[in-house]
């Protein structure tokens, strides 16, 4: 009795750390002006104030900034679900000649970080022009090794007598793939989609390189436009932090199993 | 089954990993040779940009910053697996602290990036209003203008926000460890430190050393934390990352940035090496 009371203790204090500053930063996004920089400060405003999430609406489209991150994630975890669950299907399945290479080359794309070839990759998207465009910010990212791998194994576990049946009853390898192990390999094709949704969400670095337009930016790249401008005026930022972190919120409330069965289950993303 | 089929499967992945990853990763090799910028002529420089890069008093001192920041992966290792400890207890309710301590992993470095920096505000924020009326310090606090108290301010960032995450790798881990070991012990009389020191730590190496890549490796690449949380701190004050973004799109010295990138990618490839290797031979 008197160990759980400790250790349920020990848990409350870590979540006070790991929800106290976004309290916070509610906290303040609710605040006027004076309150903001009231000292000491409260976290509890005396004053709701919910206009200041309507002002920032207003300094910065953030509206168009979320519409074009939505866009930009759903496509992205298209594009990695479709080629992982394509390319892991022949490296599961098949024997052909250069299989283990194009194996390892796959595998060694891990070991090369995304910010030693940003300078080479601008380069590819500006021959290619796609500088400042969705394509640019997109193609890049459509697939990677993490969800090939993850694919081959899960694909390994599928009963190869289905695969084997579906054949004798005449389906060519493209109808297999589709009819029998993309239906049966939903789990994995979840936790693929998931993680890849919120890298995608969250992407900074490379979004911040190729889009220059403020119409085209996603919403980091906003909101980072906003801690710049608007520093002085925290409540905005706050603000604006706040609703940023409603998608996210409704994202992992929905989809919480995934997420930490993913993981649980050991399919972490290197 | 054609010959061609398998390789028709493997086309699209393929593609993009030609053009956005083999042909760029050669490409930074080369132009690290070469005097790049977008209006001038290209030409061989040879092994110049390295040593104007490792003559470089900023590049060092971001170099060494880098180096620094490394310091974060044996706190994340400590307080994740901790959290993992008190999380495996099997009591109720510990379900609803795990999904609460993985919400910052998932929050997007934008947002926890604004969290912080309103607490660390050196006039109004949280942590000098807490370390005045507790009497740690008797002015405030400059977390973010003084070196080297700003970089560790965004260190401390990184653990928080990787706290969760990491804790769940370990509890996945712990979870895979046979009951009938820690109730063997348990029999034989161990106590809960004993059963923790001599079952569950040396049964957890393998996924301490993946933590210890991951953490470390990440620690490298650093960029969105630095670039959110302290923007206005001189470069010799920031790391390797922030430093190549802004020399190759700020300052449009493709070159040496790119005998950056080359020099990144060997330091990140010696770390995982030795990282494994090290953890291998224990």
């Amino acid at each position: 009795m008197v160990r759980r009371a400790i250790i349920i203790g020990c848990l409350a204090c870590i979540s006070l750390f790991m929800v106290g500053p976004f309290l916070w930063t509610v906290s303040t996004a609710l605040k006027g002006s004076e309150e903001v920089f009231a000292y000491p400060p409260n976290l509890i405003p005396k004053e709701i104030r919910l206009q200041n999430f309507v002002d920032v609406m207003e300094l910065l489209p953030l509206g168009t900034f979320a519409l074009n991150s939505l866009i930009i994630s759903v496509i992205t975890v298209a594009a990695n679900v479709l080629l992982a669950s394509l390319a892991a299907y022949p490296l599961a399945r098949m024997e052909f000649r250069g299989k283990r290479l194009m194996f390892l080359a796959i595998l060694s794309t891990m070991m090369i970080p995304e910010q030693v070839i940003m300078i080479p990759l601008y380069r590819v998207c500006l021959e290619l022009g796609l500088l400042n465009t969705f394509a640019g910010v997109i193609l890049p990212f459509s697939v990677n090794a993490f969800g090939i791998f993850l694919l081959r194994q899960f694909y390994g576990s599928i009963p190869r007598d289905l695969d084997d049946a579906a054949r004798i009853d005449g389906c060519s390898p493209l109808r297999i793939w589709w009819e029998v192990l993309v239906p049966l390999s939903r789990p994995a094709l979840a936790t693929l989609a998931v993680f890849t949704f919120i890298g995608s969400w969250s992407n900074f670095l490379w979004p911040l390189i190729v889009l220059r337009d403020t119409e085209s930016f996603t919403l980091p790249i906003g909101l980072s436009l906003l801690v710049s401008t608007f520093s002085a005026n925290y409540k905005f930022v706050a603000a604006g932090a706040v609703l940023a972190i409603i998608p996210v919120l409704v994202v992992f409330l929905l989809m919480q199993r995934t997420f930490i069965h993913g993981l649980l289950s050991g399919s972490v993303k290197a | 089954m054609r010959r061609a089929t398998p390789y028709l499967f493997l086309l699209p992945a393929s593609m993009i990993f030609v053009v956005f990853v083999f042909y760029p990763s050669v490409d930074v090799l080369w132009m690290s040779f070469h005097n790049v910028s977008f209006t001038a002529k290209t030409t061989w420089v040879g092994l110049e940009n390295y040593r104007r890069i490792l003559t470089d008093d900023t590049f060092l001192a971001a170099l060494k910053n880098s180096f620094l920041y490394l310091a974060v992966t044996p706190v994340l290792i400590v307080l994740s697996l901790g959290t993992a400890f008190l999380l495996d207890t099997g009591i109720r309710g510990t379900k609803f602290f795990r999904a609460l301590y993985f919400l910052p992993a998932i929050t997007p470095m934008i947002v926890v990036g604004i969290v912080w920096k309103w607490m660390f505000n050196e006039d109004v924020g949280v942590l000098n209003y807490l370390a005045r009326e507790t009497g740690l310090a008797s002015s405030n606090l400059h977390w973010l203008s003084s070196y080297p108290l700003n970089l560790l301010s965004v260190m401390a960032v990184t653990v928080w926000k990787g706290i969760g995450y990491y804790a769940l790798i370990f509890l996945a881990g712990l979870l895979a460890i046979p009951k009938e070991l820690d109730e063997a012990a348990m029999l034989d009389g161990a106590s809960a430190w004993q059963r923790l020191r001599y079952i569950r730590i040396p049964m957890l190496k393998p996924t301490i050393a993946l933590v210890a890549v991951i953490s470390s490796i990440a620690a490298l690449k650093v960029f969105d934390e630095i670039y959110i949380i302290i923007p206005g701190s001189p470069q010799s004050e920031q790391t390797l990352v922030p430093f190549l973004y802004q020399t190759a799109f700020l300052d449009f010295r493709l070159g040496i940035a790119s005998a950056m990138g080359v020099v990144l990618f060997l330091i990140v490839l010696a770390f995982s090496y030795f990282n494994v290797r090290f953890w291998r031979e224990q």
